[in-house]
């Protein structure tokens, strides 16, 4: 079984705001989710579904970050009373999956008018469960971390295709959906042992994040009246 | 402009023609007006008559007449908006 550290101490203050942010992230994720539902009800528009499920996705994979985080600040406290042992491996896999396939999800929403790839569902959900059973494995964040920037990268360049084969010079909204793949990665990036961001840098990027993902509910409710 | 984005803008065309038909159409000059294939007509109308954009009303000489639902008129009204966000979300 593989060993998991806490090398990150956190005082309360510290998993409070984390709770907030999180919590945030995760109504926020969860009602661009719910408010697309009509619209896609009435179209079936593919584009609209990845959109939808790269925000459902995120959304559990925050909240099962923060239990993840929970558990490993909570190891010592509660060492006797929850199987930990089974439940930081189950909990970092879940996280894994989640957020891979919130990647994928985004990946594809990038390139499906051009690749209509039959077998998305199956193929994404294989490559999330191997990262998944990867996280497993190792124990580490740092692996899926990885893998994610890798998809990552892969997203920024279908998007520099895309808006090369266009014609088009800015990029409003892919910029937004790497930032929230950026600020996810810096997340599961700091769950890891003996990562330590300086409190002020984190609290930043945080609200940075929050704002980000403010802009996009609210171009949402803006559009889908 | 993209396949999927047509087929938004194909079924907008369809249900507003009968719209502007006081909501009653027959079959053929709806595929006349839509300007469409008699294939892909057939392809779109079932799809409409499938996702309850559309129904089928009988008259009592036995004539068939094809007329938008509260779906239909929905996605009529919500059309401008689909569009608006699948251009600002680059979809």
């Amino acid at each position: 079984m593989p060993r998991f550290i806490s090398g990150q101490f956190m005082d309360q203050a510290g998993f409070e705001i984390e709770l907030v942010y999180t919590f945030i992230i995760v109504v926020l994720c969860f009602l661009v989710y719910y408010k697309t539902r009509e619209i896609y009800d009435l179209t079936g528009y593919k584009g609209i579904k990845y959109f939808r499920h790269v925000f459902l996705f995120f959304g559990l994979a925050y909240a099962f970050r923060l239990f993840l985080h929970s558990l490993l600040i909570s190891k010592i406290a509660f060492d006797f009373i929850l199987p930990m042992r089974m439940l930081l491996p189950l909990s970092n896999m879940l996280v894994a999956y989640l957020s891979t396939m919130a990647f994928l999800y985004l990946a594809y929403s990038t390139i499906w008018k051009r690749i209509n790839f039959e077998h998305f569902l199956y193929a994404s959900n294989i490559i999330a469960l191997i990262v998944a059973g990867l996280a497993f494995i190792s124990g580490s964040h740092i692996l899926v971390s990885m893998i994610q920037l890798l998809i990552l990268l892969l997203i920024i360049i279908l998007i520099i295709s895309k808006k090369y084969q266009k014609g088009k010079k800015r990029l409003p909204m892919s910029a937004v959906y790497l930032l929230i793949s950026m600020f996810w990665l810096i997340n599961l990036f700091i769950l890891g042992p003996r990562r330590f961001l300086p409190f002020e840098l984190k609290i930043s990027l945080q609200i940075i994040s929050v704002i980000v993902f403010f802009v996009i509910y609210y171009k949402v409710t803006k559009l889908v009246k | 402009m993209t396949r999927k984005r047509d087929r938004l803008g194909v079924i907008y065309d369809i249900l507003r023609i009968i719209r502007g038909n006081y909501n009653s159409i027959r079959p053929t000059p709806l595929l006349r007006y839509s300007n469409l294939s008699s294939q892909s007509f057939s392809e779109y109308y079932q799809e409409l008559l499938e996702k309850g954009f559309v129904k089928e009303v009988i008259d009592k000489k036995g004539k068939k007449y094809i007329t938008l639902t509260d779906k239909g008129f929905k996605y009529l009204e919500k059309y401008k908006f689909i569009l608006g966000f699948v251009d600002e979300f680059e979809l």
